[in-house]
């Protein structure tokens, strides 16, 4: 069990690949941000990888070891110190009964840390998934982002072997402040709906993240008007961005409305009447994440669904390495 | 061509049967479009639902989930699993298998729902609107939006509330936000036109039926919006899933194909109701399987009572439209 003295900026609790199968009822599959990082963090552990930990976004929270166990922080380095000691990432440590643990802030890069606890996050599941979709307040604890004095509870596990495992550093997610975002366009994009100017402009310009960026949207900068292809919405309306309402290619869209390009992920909107002009490959969606609002940048890079495919492949390979986790 | 086009394949129109186009919309998703030109016409939705139904119904492995809407379908599937292009042959062959709206019959059940006009709490949203958002807002005669929507439509208030009880409103598919169905009235003598709140409200209560373009929703949990409201109906989502009519999950709604019939009832028939859904979980939801006979409904459509009092209603909408207030 942990408790949390200090609910920081976000922490959230979050699994992968978390709800799905109901957005055609509205319901956006949530799950964790940078999912990456909460596999590895988890496959550290000794879980499943898709088990739920905690995802701390921003940072500046402390927590309170109410049960010996193991735990592993991957993703972001906020330089996290345990009982006032420095904490390796990527790594599993033991923890003991009434240890401290304290996240700082995010740093150079990265804006999302994972907490993997081995055993794993024991709330119950909602529609199949323990994630939280905070923009409609279910899942995970109580639908919501954890306070001061919540506890969290853990599954119990046969704790042998597990501290001082650690990931193989080849393995290790790089991480900077321009991402490299692989995407496919589509299902709006040239000739009706995009100029083929715009999508070079949309696939060749690093768009600053805009600090108007959740779970459910991060909005990047405006694209010129020079971008579309038609003077209005037709019967979607009168901008060009408009369109009969449509379900949106999520988590990954790049959801345009009026001029403003966004990134729909965790908990965005499942359907609605803008245009989705390009998707995020599946085995890039981690790296949105990681972006920092008002500071990283994002640059898309075009390729082909068979690409797109055969990195899902590769991530799904990796995940299984024998080589991965070192003991 | 293009590196930025997305159409991997299409089906000609065909008696009729409009174009169909598989738009590519990322590596996990394909749209799937009925027609080049974007329209509204509830045929469409018909043939996307029965198509929809064939392709749940065979075992597709790699299929994830659906997001029908009036003139599109999202598919979501693992590309690991399944192949874009075989997917798409499997769609194809669903299609096939329909000839032409002879052969159209779509499961739809008929939910009868009480309505209460003129309620506190859709007045509430109302008076918040005003307070906190806009206070100058020419939507809000009276503390309501009946008189705006009896403007707009060139019409009475006694009108509006009289078609919204007189027509079937048919659900395209659910999205937006948890649980929520788009709803369109079949009767065309009955098809309003108001525009949304610009902007939108801050907060609407659970159970409030609204209005925006032609296209109904009933608010399953409180949360902001920007339809015109009309009054309050029963609960229509619970995220708790203690009534047995929840018992598989929060939704009232089906993906699609549903149909409302509202009667009107005093606000505390409407609060009681509450309280036997969500506390004494033992309110008995009006629910009747029935069908949608495509045919039958185009005969329909095809009266001659019922083109001419469409045709004169639009006429008086025309009109409306033009003096009301723009939002």
């Amino acid at each position: 069990m942990i408790k949390v003295l200090n609910g920081g900026i976000e922490v959230l609790v979050e699994d992968w690949p978390g709800r799905l199968g109901y957005m055609g009822l509205g319901m956006a599959a949530a799950g964790a941000m940078d999912n990456l990082a909460l596999q590895l963090g988890n496959l550290i552990v000794g879980n499943g990888a898709g088990e739920a930990g905690l995802e701390i976004a921003g940072g500046y929270c402390d927590f309170e070891i109410t049960e010996d166990g193991v735990i592993a922080v991957t993703g972001s380095d906020m330089s996290p110190t345990l009982g006032g000691e420095g904490l390796p990432l990527w790594q599993a440590v033991s923890v003991k009964t009434g240890d401290t643990l304290h996240f700082s802030h995010f740093g150079d890069a990265g804006f999302r840390s994972y907490l993997c606890i081995a055993g794993g996050i024991d709330v119950p599941e909602y529609l199949g998934s323990k994630s939280t979709c905070l923009f409609g307040s279910y899942g995970g604890f109580e639908g919501r982002k954890l306070a001061k004095d919540d506890v969290v509870k853990t599954v119990r596990k046969n704790l042998a072997g597990i501290a001082g495992r650690k990931l193989n550093p080849k393995y290790l997610p790089e991480y900077g402040n321009e991402w490299e975002l692989r995407a496919i366009p589509g299902p709006n994009s040239v000739p009706d709906y995009v100029t083929e100017e715009g999508m070079d402009y949309l696939f060749g310009t690093p768009m600053k993240i805009s600090h108007n960026a959740n779970r459910a949207a991060y909005r990047l900068q405006e694209v010129p008007a020079s971008f579309w292809a038609r003077e209005d919405g037709g019967k979607g309306g009168s901008h060009p961005s408009n369109i009969v309402d449509h379900g949106y290619n999520m988590r990954g869209a790049v959801n345009v409305t009026g001029n403003t390009p966004s990134l729909l992920i965790a908990d965005g909107p499942t359907l609605g009447g803008f245009v989705c002009v390009a998707n995020v490959i599946n085995a890039d969606l981690w790296k949105i994440g990681q972006g920092i609002p008002a500071r990283d940048k994002v640059k898309l890079k075009l390729v082909t669904v068979e690409d797109a495919i055969q990195a899902r492949k590769e991530r799904a390979e990796m995940l299984k390495a024998e080589d991965l986790i070192l003991c | 061509m293009s590196k930025y086009e997305v159409i991997l394949d299409t089906l000609p129109a065909k008696g009729d049967r409009i174009e169909i186009l598989f738009r590519q919309a990322g590596d996990g998703f394909i749209q799937v479009e009925y027609g080049y030109e974007q329209r509204v016409e509830l045929l469409d939705s018909f043939r996307i639902l029965a198509v929809d139904a064939k392709v749940k119904q065979t075992k597709n492995n790699g299929l994830i989930e659906t997001l029908p809407s009036l003139r599109a379908n999202m598919i979501h599937f693992d590309p690991t699993v399944i192949s874009p292009m075989a997917l798409i042959d499997k769609i194809k062959e669903a299609e096939e298998s329909i000839a032409g709206v002879d052969d159209m019959v779509i499961d739809s059940r008929i939910i009868t729902l009480p309505i209460a006009f003129e309620d506190s709490q859709t007045k509430k949203a109302v008076e918040m609107y005003l307070k906190q958002v806009r206070k100058d807002a020419p939507n809000c005669t009276d503390g309501y939006n009946l008189e705006y929507m009896a403007l707009c439509n060139g019409c009475s208030v006694d009108d509006i509330k009289q078609m919204l009880l007189d027509t079937y409103w048919y659900n395209s598919g659910c999205g937006f936000w948890p649980g929520g169905g788009f709803f369109w009235p079949m009767d065309p003598r009955c098809k309003m036109l108001v525009p949304k709140y610009n902007p939108p409200r801050i907060w609407t209560p659970e159970g409030a039926v609204g209005i925006g373009g032609a296209c109904l929703f009933t608010y399953t949990t409180a949360t902001g919006g920007g339809y015109q409201l009309f009054g309050r109906t029963i609960p229509t989502f619970q995220f708790s899933m203690k009534h047995p009519q929840f018992k598989d999950g929060p939704f009232l709604y089906r993906p699609s194909g549903d149909r409302i019939k509202f009667v009107e009832v005093s606000e505390k028939e409407i609060l009681d109701i509450y309280d036997h859904v969500h506390d004494r979980t033992d309110y008995v939801y009006d629910i009747v399987d029935s069908r949608i006979v495509v045919k039958e409904y185009l005969d329909f459509l095809a009266k001659p009572e019922v083109v001419k009092g469409a045709a004169e209603f639009a006429a008086r909408q025309e009109q409306g439209s033009g003096t009301a207030p723009k939002l």
